[in-house]
């Protein structure tokens, strides 16, 4: 076993039909040399507990074991904690595994055992830390930014706070190593033309913020990691380089790396 | 939920977007490249390319590297590099640009300021095509 090393397993993997999958990824950590100490999240056993104890036992090599929702809910106090950490998701469709090049399942050891680290930023609200984003799904709340200005959608409409993007899918935005969160507002409009053909579509402002503040008339509620915030008032922040993660090579935000042609060499014939 | 499925089309990172049914207020400045879609109060700055839609009112003083507007700006326009006013565009101030072209339909009422930095040189003002029919007219009826 690598003291260096411990595995967090979700709550929900205590169920029969993850067993197999499990068994096959302990197997392949253990290929590695990558095997570590297990511990099973439960009801009663408080996350932050449970990492305080690995990192006072020396391990310096978190992984957490589960979905995104195995992170997130742990991703308010992770950044205050001195250690790497790692992510193997067990079931497709992992939005955070999916920006840090991380694949599914077993195949995920491989990115795992690479041992590829990098800083991340960490957002903050209030005084909580959060990865991914913090939605206000349907608000009129607006968004102070930096002191400068206020935005807001003129009738209401959806007020995002990213620092990882994922949710909207669209490349190149959000990147949590800039140094700046980036807000997303998205509101119905009416499409240009006859009023009966008129259509309501979509519109998507974008505008970055190093710090700044939610302010809402009525108290609204906002999902930070997946988790309810509830509030009139939300001061908003970045946390440069604040987390360590193990990551895969070709990140979610950064453009696809293009094969280059292979010029061949002058007076070189391969046969 | 947010919803995955937008009406604006994709972009480029750090491409400030102010899209439709969203306001701004306040004193707002970038870096980087602008696209006003919605409406902006108070005063507007970038170093980058503004581009104004035709959908677009912007109540401001704005100052830009760049800027191609289509929509409406109520203020003065101070552009470093190129300014393009399209056929669509109405701009209710004074514009300073270093060079400008401006498309037959835009509306201009203000002074317009055209040359190097440093060096500008003042342009007749140019205004509605309204405005520069009326024009035309009287200096036939002074030329009779």
């Amino acid at each position: 076993m690598n003291p260096a090393f411990a595995y967090i397993y979700d709550e929900f993997l205590a169920d029969r039909r993850f067993e197999r999958d499990l068994a096959f990824l302990e197997t392949e950590v253990a290929r590695r040399g990558i095997e570590g100490r297990i511990v099973r999240l439960a009801m009663f056993r408080q996350p932050k507990d449970i990492i305080r104890d690995l990192v006072n036992a020396n391990v310096k090599n978190i992984i957490f074991v589960g979905n995104d929702l195995t992170l997130e809910k742990m991703m308010w106090f992770l950044p205050d904690v001195d250690a790497t950490f790692g992510f193997l998701p067990v079931m497709p469709g992992s939005m955070i595994a999916g920006m840090l090049d991380i694949p599914n399942g077993a195949e995920a050891v491989n990115t795992l055992a690479a041992r590829l680290i990098e800083w991340f930023d960490v957002g903050k609200i209030n005084e909580r830390y959060f990865f991914t984003e913090a939605v206000l799904p349907n608000t009129q709340a607006s968004v102070d930014v930096e002191g400068q200005y206020r935005i807001s959608p003129a009738h209401g409409g959806a007020i995002a706070i990213r620092n990882l993007a994922g949710i909207s899918g669209q490349p190149g935005a959000a990147h949590p190593q800039d140094g700046r969160l980036e807000i997303v507002i998205q509101t119905k409009v009416r499409e240009n033309g006859m009023k009966f053909w008129q259509k309501s579509v979509l519109s998507e402002s974008h505008v970055f913020l190093t710090h700044g503040a939610i302010q809402s008339e009525k108290s609204v509620e906002v999902i930070v990691d997946g988790q309810p915030l509830h509030g009139a008032h939300f001061s908003l922040s970045i946390v440069p380089h604040k987390i360590r993660l193990i990551t895969g090579k070709q990140k979610g935000w950064e453009p696809p790396r293009e094969k280059k042609e292979v010029v061949p060499l002058a007076r070189v014939t391969i046969s | 939920m947010f919803n995955p499925k937008t009406g604006t089309e994709g972009h480029g990172g750090g491409t400030t977007i102010i899209a439709q049914g969203v306001k701004v207020e306040g004193e707002f400045s970038s870096q980087s490249d602008v696209v006003v879609e919605g409406e902006v109060h108070g005063t507007f700055a970038t170093t980058g390319l503004l581009t104004v839609t035709a959908e677009a009112k912007i109540k401001a003083d704005v100052t830009a590297g760049e800027a191609v507007v289509s929509g409406t700006v109520e203020g003065n326009l101070v552009v470093h590099r190129r300014l393009d006013v399209k056929a669509t565009a109405k701009i209710m101030g004074d514009v300073s640009a270093e060079t400008v072209s401006v498309e037959a339909g835009a509306v201009l009422a203000g002074r317009v300021s055209i040359g190097i930095k440093g060096a500008i040189v003042e342009k007749p003002t140019l205004s509605s095509r309204r405005e520069r029919a009326a024009a035309a007219a009287a200096l036939v009826t002074n030329e009779r």
